[in-house]
C-alpha cells in the first residue's frame, strides 16, 4: 500500500476500491451496477432517469461504505469542469459582439449538469469499489488485443511509483526554495519531469533484465483471484435497473 | 481540459466513440505488430504510459492564481509517436477516469479525439514542419507541445459547441462562449507547457541522449543546441 502523503491522496479511490467490504465481489457484478446505473443516467430522460440512477448510486456509496470525503474529494475536479461550462448555456449570443441572459437556457443547463453530477456518482460508485487491479487482466475478454491490456496492466503497476517520485522530487526541492520564483518554478517542473522520464526508461530497463533471467517469451501473465459471482446480488442489481427503467420512461411517455 | 462524465448527450458522446475508434483500432495494430516483432518494448511501452499519467501529476502554476496540469500530448507524440499515442493516451485517459474521475467512460470518446488523437497529431506535424524548416529542436518542441495543447482545447471547444449550439446564433455563437470562458486558463497553460517541454527536453539532451536517441528525438552523433 501506498505510504500516507499526497501520492496516497492522489490514488485515494483505488486505496478505497482495494479496503472496501466490496473488495471481494466479481468486478463483473459491479461494473453491471454502477455502468448499468450510468448508463442508465446518461440514456434515460434526465428527470427522473438521472435522478434515481443517481440517488441509487450515492445510496450504494453509503451502502459499499466509501468515505465521503473520498467521493467529494474526487468529484471537486469533474464539478468544476460542470460549473464553469454550464454557464454558457445561461446566456445566449444574438451578435458577436453581445452577451444576454437566456432564461430559456436554464432548463438545458439543469438538465445537462443533472446528467452530469448523475453519471459522474455512477461512475465514483464504480471506481470506488473496484481496484483497478482486478479490471485490467479481464479487459481482453471484451475483444481489447492482450498486448494492449498487458501495456495497460504495466503503465499501471509503474505510474504508483512515478508519481511518488513526482511528489519526493517537489518536496525535495520546495525544501531547496525551488518555487520561489516564476523562473526557478518553471526549472524544477523541469526537473520533475525529467526524473520520472529517466526513471520510467530505467525501470523498464531493470524488468526487461529481470524478466530476461527468468526467460521471458512475451508473456506476462499474472494470476488473477478467482472472484465467485453472486447470484443475489446480479439479480438486485437487474431488479434495481428495471425499476429505474421503468419508472424513468413510464413517469415520461404520457407527457 | 476533460469533458467530465455524462456532460455530452448520450448520441453525441456515442458519435464520438465511433469517431475515435479507427485511430484507435490502428494504433493498437501498430503496437501489437511492435511488441511481435521486439517483445522487449512492451516494457518500454508501458513505462511510456506511466510517464504519460505521472507528467498529469505536475502542477504548472497558472497567470490566474491557480496551478493546472500540462497534457503531456505534445512530448509524448514527439517521443513516443502519434499512432502509439493514440493507444498510450486511451489508456492513460481510461487510467484517469478510473483512478482520479476527471474525465468519464461515457465522454472517454470525445476525451479521446480530442486528446490522444488530434492534440498528437497536430503537436507532432509541428515538430515535423519546424525541423523540416530548419528551425532548431528547442522552438519545434515549444511548437509541438503548445500547439498540441492548444489543438486539444479548440476540439474540446468544438466538441461542447456542437452538443450545445448557441440559440441565437447557432453553433459559431456556442464557439465564441465555450472557447471564451476556457481562454482564460487554457491559452496561458499552452505557453506555458510549451516553455516547460522546451526546458524537459534540454534538460533530458544533457542526461539521456541515448534515450532520446533510441526514441529517434536525436539523430546518433548529432550537435543539439535546444
Amino acid at each position: 500500500m501506498l505510504p500516507a502523503g499526497s501520492a496516497a491522496s492522489v490514488f485515494a479511490l483505488d486505496i478505497a476500491a482495494h479496503t472496501g467490504p466490496w473488495r471481494n465481489r466479481h468486478p463483473a457484478e459491479k461494473a453491471l451496477l454502477a455502468l448499468g446505473l450510468l448508463v442508465c443516467a446518461v440514456a434515460l430522460p434526465t428527470w427522473p432517469g438521472a435522478l434515481l440512477s443517481g440517488g441509487a448510486a450515492a445510496v450504494l456509496l453509503a451502502a459499499a461504505r466509501v468515505p465521503p470525503v473520498v467521493v467529494l474529494r474526487a468529484a471537486r475536479v469533474p464539478l468544476l469542469f460542470v460549473a464553469t461550462s454550464t454557464v454558457p448555456l445561461l446566456v445566449s449570443m444574438p451578435s458577436p459582439a453581445r452577451l444576454a441572459i437566456d432564461p430559456a437556457g436554464l432548463p438545458v443547463a439543469a438538465q445537462t449538469a443533472g446528467r452530469s453530477v448523475a453519471a459522474l456518482t455512477c461512475l465514483l460508485l464504480f471506481t470506488a469499489t473496484t481496484p483497478l487491479s482486478d479490471v485490467l487482466p479481464r479487459l481482453h475478454r471484451l475483444g481489447i488485443p492482450s498486448a494492449v491490456t498487458e501495456v495497460a496492466a504495466l503503465t499501471y503497476r509503474m505510474l504508483f511509483l512515478l508519481v511518488e517520485s513526482v511528489r519526493a522530487v517537489r518536496q525535495a526541492q520546495a525544501a531547496r526554495l525551488g518555487f520561489r520564483t516564476w523562473r526557478t518554478a518553471y526549472r524544477s517542473l523541469a526537473g520533475q519531469a525529467a526524473a520520472v522520464f529517466v526513471r520510467a526508461l530505467h525501470r523498464a530497463r531493470r524488468l526487461e533484465e529481470g524478466l530476461a533471467v527468468r526467460g521471458y517469451t512475451g508473456s506476462l501473465a499474472v494470476q488473477v483471484a478467482a472472484h465467485r459471482v453472486s447470484a443475489p446480488f446480479v439479480a438486485a442489481t437487474m431488479m434495481l435497473l428495471g425499476a429505474i427503467v421503468t419508472t424513468s420512461t413510464g413517469l415520461v411517455s404520457p407527457w | 481540459m476533460h469533458i467530465a462524465e455524462g456532460y455530452l448527450p448520450p448520441e453525441q458522446a456515442a458519435a464520438w466513440f465511433v469517431v475515435s475508434a479507427p485511430f484507435v483500432v490502428h494504433g493498437s495494430r501498430a503496437l501489437v505488430r511492435q511488441i511481435r516483432t521486439d517483445p522487449d518494448s512492451k516494457l518500454l511501452l508501458g513505462a511510456a504510459g506511466a510517464f504519460t499519467f505521472a507528467l498529469s501529476a505536475l502542477k504548472i502554476p497558472s497567470v490566474t492564481g491557480s496551478s493546472s496540469h500540462p497534457t503531456g500530448t505534445g512530448l509524448g507524440a514527439v517521443l513516443f509517436r502519434p499512432p502509439v499515442m493514440s493507444v498510450l493516451g486511451s489508456i492513460v485517459l481510461l487510467f484517469q477516469a478510473l483512478l482520479l474521475a476527471h474525465g468519464g467512460l461515457s465522454t472517454l470518446g470525445a476525451n479521446i479525439f480530442s486528446m490522444a488523437i488530434v492534440g498528437p497529431w497536430v503537436a507532432y506535424g509541428s515538430y515535423t514542419m519546424v525541423r523540416r524548416a530548419g528551425g532548431g529542436l528547442g522552438p519545434a518542441v515549444f511548437a509541438a507541445a503548445a500547439l498540441g495543447s492548444l489543438a486539444t482545447y479548440g476540439v474540446t471547444v468544438a466538441q461542447l459547441a456542437l452538443a450545445f449550439p448557441d440559440p441565437a446564433s447557432g453553433i459559431a455563437g456556442a464557439l465564441a462562449k465555450f472557447g471564451g470562458i476556457f481562454a482564460v486558463t487554457q491559452i496561458p497553460l499552452a505557453i506555458s507547457e510549451g516553455l516547460l517541454t522546451v526546458l524537459v527536453v534540454r534538460l533530458l539532451s544533457r542526461t539521456s541522449r541515448d534515450d532520446l536517441r533510441r526514441l529517434g528525438l536525436l539523430r546518433p552523433a548529432a550537435e543539439v543546441r535546444a
